[in-house]
């Protein structure tokens, strides 16, 4: 996103005043969009008493790690973490492993029927979950794979989207380097993992923060699969805990859970946000 | 033998094509292909609770629809949250994408990284700051309210007040997104149309209103079109903040399928009719949108 913007106001060269203000806007602008996670932060490190204080603040007046402590401890929250963790690692090795397989079949070998299967796994983008997702959970309740790792995660370990994207990049890489390490006695299999695989490290690594970042997020389908807490994902995890009449409303706990939730994709975001928002811009699809 | 080698060697690469494409179209075929067959079998048939017991009903399942007042409430409350999210989120996208274009040398890494973060945050998450800033005695928007003199409603459990809710902290979801793909389309503008207008003695708003929103307008189309998608989808938010209710004020159509399917004594058929309704419609939107999609990959 650093290539040069069009000029929509003229470009100036010393810093003006309307710099300035446009600086204030949106910084402005920034900080009230990012605000609820600032609030949410701040609030879980606050203590538990001064967090429900009138008027409300943002910042605590006095730091406390107490939150964390208390959301770790009271429910099987590290179990829920646990349990997304693992759910998202399948996801995502699964993803990239087979989306590679599949786009290497689609831009190197030639065998009848693949651009109909192309089609296939392109036109299956079209069908919403909302279709799916009944059949599936009673398929996957007949095969006994509720409250599994299997029932989390099968309907998810294809990605069309990650065959598409690489297959994309993998038609961009030249024919003459498929040829002459064919023609040096490089099986398919050696070429895609000893030379293309890396040289498209870069695609591969997009695509998986796309896939890890919808696998960690994934709401309806753990809801409905997991009925019982041990194999809760920390999404559902932070409902039954908002919900949960005991504990009354913990919100400092609960805003800790929330920040735990979302540390690991907020820091996918620090890390790798360009990549993220050049995925973005170029597909059109958040994955 | 030549011949019978090259047939050998073309057979030998067919079957590695297959092989490997093999997890992947099992998987699709299973979880996304069969449940397209199973999804409307399940529709014509009543299904007893908790049991295989199937009896096909033909078309009952969507008759009954047709009139269930349960069901139209679902789809106003689908339409009224598309009527909400959807424009809302593109205007205010729109507004963002053309002030982050602004040529700035420093900084801008800032405005973009405080503005594009909500792409990373879940529903549930997002469901859950929400429900704390709308809390009715301490959360920050009812103490704003209280700032000039508005005695804030108890968003959440108001049948006025919830949807606009749900409604708001969506929009807040879905702007990263919504921005970076606008940003993309003004990024994609010509700018020798800027300096042609510059020399004729346009002003910004005159450029803005004349040159970039019309050359803007396949990227709002597809804006349209995917915004509208992801309404009819939103489940995660409705679930956390408000559980459909007030009442019913909060359940679309994805929640009451969920409700049909999943609480209380479930009703597959009949969610599985209202959802291959819902299917329907989204589908015909995501083809519209591929079109779209399709033709400005093969011009650009």
């Amino acid at each position: 996103m650093t290539t040069a913007t069009p000029p929509i106001t003229p470009a100036k060269r010393s810093i003006s005043a309307s710099d300035w203000w446009m600086h204030i806007f949106l910084i402005g602008i920034g900080l009230l969009v990012a605000m609820p996670i600032f609030i949410a932060i701040f609030a879980s490190f606050k203590l538990p008493q001064d967090i429900t204080n009138y008027p409300p603040t943002i910042l605590p007046e006095a730091w406390t790690v107490e939150n964390y402590v208390t959301a770790w401890t009271s429910t099987p929250f590290g179990r829920f973490f646990l349990n997304s963790v693992v759910q998202t690692g399948i996801i995502v090795v699964a993803n990239i492993l087979f989306s590679i397989l599949a786009a290497y079949a689609f831009s190197f070998l030639h065998f009848p029927g693949r651009d109909i299967l192309f089609y296939l796994v392109v036109g299956s983008l079209m069908i919403p979950f909302q279709l799916t997702f009944i059949p599936n959970f009673v398929l996957v309740t007949e095969w006994g794979w509720a409250n599994t790792f299997q029932g989390l995660t099968a309907p998810f370990l294809a990605s069309a989207f990650g065959v598409f994207m690489l297959r994309q990049f993998f038609l961009s890489v030249p024919k003459d380097l498929h040829d002459s390490a064919r023609i040096d006695g490089a099986s398919n299999w050696r070429f895609l993992w000893q030379i293309l695989v890396p040289i498209s490290k870069g695609s591969i690594s997009a695509f998986g923060i796309f896939s890890f970042l919808g696998a960690w997020s994934q709401y309806l389908w753990p809801l409905i699969i997991t009925s019982e807490e041990n194999w809760r994902t920390i999404q559902i995890g932070l409902r039954f805990f908002l919900f949960d009449q005991e504990r009354g409303a913990d919100w400092g706990a609960i805003m800790a859970s929330a920040v735990i939730a979302l540390i690991p994709t907020l820091l996918i975001f620090l890390i790798a946000q360009r990549q993220l928002v050049k995925g973005i811009a170029m597909t059109g699809l958040k994955g | 033998m030549p011949v019978s080698r090259k047939k050998w060697t073309q057979f030998k690469e067919a079957l590695e094509g297959y092989l490997y494409l093999s997890p992947t179209m099992i998987i699709l075929g299973i979880f996304t292909f069969l449940p397209i067959i199973t999804s409307f079998t399940l529709s014509l048939n009543r299904i007893a609770p908790f049991g295989n017991q199937m009896r096909f009903v033909g078309i009952e399942n969507y008759t009954r629809l047709l009139t269930s007042a349960d069901y139209w409430n679902a789809v106003r409350v689908s339409l009224l949250f598309m009527l909400g999210t959807v424009p809302i989120g593109i205007t205010i996208a729109v507004i963002l994408a053309i002030a982050l274009s602004y040529p700035m040398r420093n900084l801008s890494w800032l405005h973009r990284l405080l503005i594009f973060v909500p792409i990373v945050i879940s529903s549930a998450v997002t469901g859950v700051l929400f429900s704390w800033i709308y809390h009715p005695v301490v959360g920050y928007i009812n103490y704003l309210l209280s700032l000039i003199g508005i005695d804030g409603p108890n968003w959440l459990s108001s049948k006025d007040w919830a949807l606009i809710a749900v409604t708001l902290a969506v929009v807040w979801r879905q702007l990263g997104f919504n921005v970076i793909i606008a940003l993309a389309g003004i990024q994609n503008i010509d700018g020798t149309y800027y300096e042609a207008a510059k020399v004729d003695g346009a002003n910004v708003w005159h450029r803005i209103r004349h040159i970039t929103i019309p050359l803007l307008s396949p990227t709002l189309f597809f804006l349209v079109l995917i915004n509208t998608i992801n309404s009819l989808q939103t489940f995660g938010e409705i679930n956390i903040l408000t559980d459909g209710g007030p009442g019913r004020a909060t359940t679309n159509l994805i929640y009451n399928i969920f409700v049909d399917a999943f609480v209380g004594t479930p009703q597959r058929g009949i969610a599985s009719a209202q959802a291959y309704l819902l299917a329907i419609m989204i589908i015909v939107m995501s083809f519209i949108q591929f079109r779209g999609f399709g033709r400005k990959v093969h011009y650009s």
